[in-house]
């Protein structure tokens, strides 16, 4: 697992879009059957709360507070967390002998020790808020253009309406009947005219801003005096209080820490969550999660022989398995040359292989996602709902730089068994496995053999990408309405293994 | 114990360190098991409180190709110091109330003066010298200064002073402390 934190991604599983990303980073659909990555999940936003407190914000007040939460502070200096500490100063008359010395608070930064003593900000004496607020100058003007642009959508949203109206109208009223509008009565009778309701006047608009011709005098003492770099504040600590902007380092006043969001993705075709957290901020687990990396066999690489152009190599990679089902995975090319002539080729093919579970009903992979496809069991009529976006497969842009001779045979990989690692007994199973293909194997994991050989036009230090299609049989554990079975499908997902570069020849 | 090495009393100076050439240590500073300081280049002298943690190694390196006998550069480092779990200090000179945080690293062309902060994992190995309540910190070594100095760990050296001596051997001090008598 460290390997897919730290290390370089050398298998790649190709996502519905077309990017390539290693395993870790994949979603699986499970009710349309497709790898989905970050990029290609609708991202929502479950809820607002702050990493520190841990405290959640409902959205609205998350707005209202500008995304920031009211009690924790960030340095102003290094971003970090501030932390309050407590220090003991003396009473405040001390001449009072039964005073007793008081507690106060003041916000430390343990990365850069920066406090708030630093800009003189007054120690407080509760631990828990009531720090002071800044108030930006320009706070008063914002206000009022914020107002402005407020009117004039509220505005343009009556006009809206307005207008709506006057379409629907479809009845007659009595005005209409008389010829007389309300406010001509009035006038007939002598009342004054009053507004319309809905039509407010026009929102008011703030004073314009004015360019001034007068320049504060270019000070001299920037090009006389030595700069003291310990005074200036850097450019990140400047752009990170926009409001005002310090130019030294005496004007910095801590931030107020910004919310982050607990989010859930979605799949766009088909809307169904690809991952949910669980709602409150102190929990890390998941309502759903539908990681690639519990449903798709993973691939690693296990050995490779130095590669050297137009030589054939052997390569060894290690598959396992992490579901509770057996599956079996067969090897097809990358880029079928006609893809409606493999699939069938498939189709014929699944019946009459010798797979050891031979009862089990293998069903083409019918996506949902696609409208006017035949019905099959997998459209559960009580979970899919009408796909949003139809998602067309986009090209893979991976150039492969050497081909691999798919092995012919198939093999049987078993469900995953926590409990096999403390298990003396040794392997216990009797799969007839093709010796040439399979190396090795271990409880739901195995090694298999493939031969592949690089481009002839490569040069030393090229990079070697071999890929193939991996088809697994997919047990889809959703329960359905009309059938209790639990559905098996072909799955296929497209591996990229980077095994590094050419070598010299011998 | 190898002689020219000197332990003020009411120092607590745990068997396990390693302590070697020329070394004075004073009174009231706690060196933890596994701390090595080694006078290669010329003695060296600690002042009183400091705290010396685990896997730190406090070495007078003379520079490279300077080794003569005639010329013995001695590394003086004041009182109330602290130097964090595996920090490399190399210095030619260190004032008082300076922290040396965890894996910090300090070459040996730097002077540190008073009340500085070297953060965790930072490294200065440039000719420099650092002015008092310099503090840096951060992966690029940003530099600030402090307001005041940093406190010292009086806490934290009184529980030590107290817990040490009942799980370690100790290093006798054999020189009694000039001041208090």
């Amino acid at each position: 697992m460290s390997n897919y934190i730290t290390g370089p991604d050398v298998v790649k599983y190709a996502c519905s879009c077309g990017l390539l990303k290693p395993i870790t980073r994949l979603y699986f659909c499970r009710h349309c059957l497709e790898l989905r990555c970050g990029f290609c999940v609708c991202h929502e936003v479950d809820s607002n709360y702050c990493g520190k407190c841990c405290e959640n914000l409902p959205s609205a007040e998350a707005r209202l507070k500008k995304n920031r939460c009211g009690d924790c502070y960030d340095c102003p200096s290094c971003k970090q967390n501030l932390s309050k500490r407590a220090a003991t100063v003396g009473p405040k008359n001390p001449e009072d002998p039964k005073a007793t010395p008081r507690k106060v608070y003041y916000l430390l930064c343990l990365n850069c020790r920066w406090s708030s003593r630093d800009v003189g900000i007054p120690d407080q004496a509760a631990a828990t808020g009531s720090w002071p607020e800044r108030e930006n100058v320009h706070a008063a003007r914002l206000q009022e253009i914020i107002e402005m642009y407020k009117g004039i959508v509220l505005a343009e949203k009556q006009q809206k309406m307005e207008k709506d109206k006057k379409k629907q109208r479809r009845f007659m009223t009595f005005t209409d009947r008389t010829g007389i509008t309300a406010s001509m009565l009035r006038k007939r009778i002598g009342l004054p005219d009053i507004p319309h309701p809905l039509l407010k006047p026009k929102p008011k608009e703030p004073e314009e801003a004015v360019a001034k011709e007068e320049v504060e005098e270019f000070p001299e003492e920037l090009l006389t005096k030595p700069i003291n770099l310990n005074e200036i504040t850097t450019l990140e600590q400047r752009l990170n209080l926009p409001e005002w902007q310090p130019t030294t380092v005496d004007k910095l006043f801590p931030i107020h820490k910004q919310v982050s969001v607990k989010r859930s993705q979605r799949c766009r075709a088909c809307e169904h969550n690809v991952s949910k957290p669980e709602y409150s901020p102190t929990s890390i687990k998941f309502k759903i999660q539908l990681f690639a990396f519990y449903h798709i066999p993973e691939v690693r690489i296990f050995t490779v022989e130095p590669l050297r152009a137009g030589k054939q190599c052997e390569l060894l990679l290690k598959f396992s398995n992490p579901t509770q089902h057996q599956t079996v995975i067969t090897f097809l090319p990358l880029f079928p040359s006609e893809d409606s002539f493999a699939s069938k080729e498939i189709k014929e093919l699944v019946p009459d292989e010798e797979v050891p579970s031979r009862e089990i009903v293998i069903e083409e992979k019918q996506p949902p996602s696609l409208p006017g496809s035949q019905p099959s069991s997998l459209l559960h009529t009580s979970l899919s709902r009408t796909p949003s976006i139809t998602v067309k497969p986009r090209p893979i842009k991976q150039a492969i730089t050497a081909n691999v001779e798919l092995p012919t045979s198939n093999f049987v990989l078993l469900p995953r068994d926590d409990a096999a690692e403390f298990d003396d007994s040794g392997d216990t199973h009797n799969i007839q496995d093709d010796t040439k293909l399979v190396v090795w194997r271990k409880s739901n994991k195995a090694v298999i053999r493939l031969n592949i050989t690089p481009l002839e036009n490569l040069n030393i230090g090229d990079e070697v990408v071999v890929g193939f299609t991996m088809q697994h049989i997919y047990v889809n554990t959703i329960t359905a309405v009309e059938s209790k079975e639990p559905q098996r499908y072909n799955n296929n997902v497209k591996v990229f293994q980077y095994l590094g570069k050419i070598v010299g020849s011998e | 114990m190898s002689k020219g090495i000197k332990i003020v009393s009411g120092a607590i100076v745990c068997e396990e360190c390693k302590l070697r050439g020329d070394v004075t240590i004073g009174g009231g500073t706690i060196i933890h098991p596994s701390a090595s300081i080694i006078a290669e280049a010329g003695p060296i002298i600690i002042g009183e409180n400091c705290l010396i943690e685990e896997q730190t190694k406090i070495i007078n390196k003379a520079p490279v190709g300077q080794i003569d006998n005639e010329n013995v550069q001695e590394l003086i480092i004041g009182s109330n110091n602290v130097f964090e779990v595996d920090c490399a200090i190399e210095a030619i000179k260190i004032g008082d109330n300076n922290v040396f945080e965890s894996k910090s690293f300090v070459g040996n062309k730097v002077t540190i003066t008073n009340g500085c902060i070297i953060g965790a994992g930072c490294r200065l190995t440039e000719e420099q010298t650092l002015k008092e309540n310099t503090i840096i910190y951060g992966e690029n070594c940003n530099m600030r200064e402090g307001l005041d100095r940093p406190l010292p760990q009086t806490l934290q050296m009184d529980t030590l002073i107290r817990m040490l001596p009942n799980y370690h051997h100790l290093k006798k001090p054999n020189l009694v402390n000039n001041k208090k008598n």
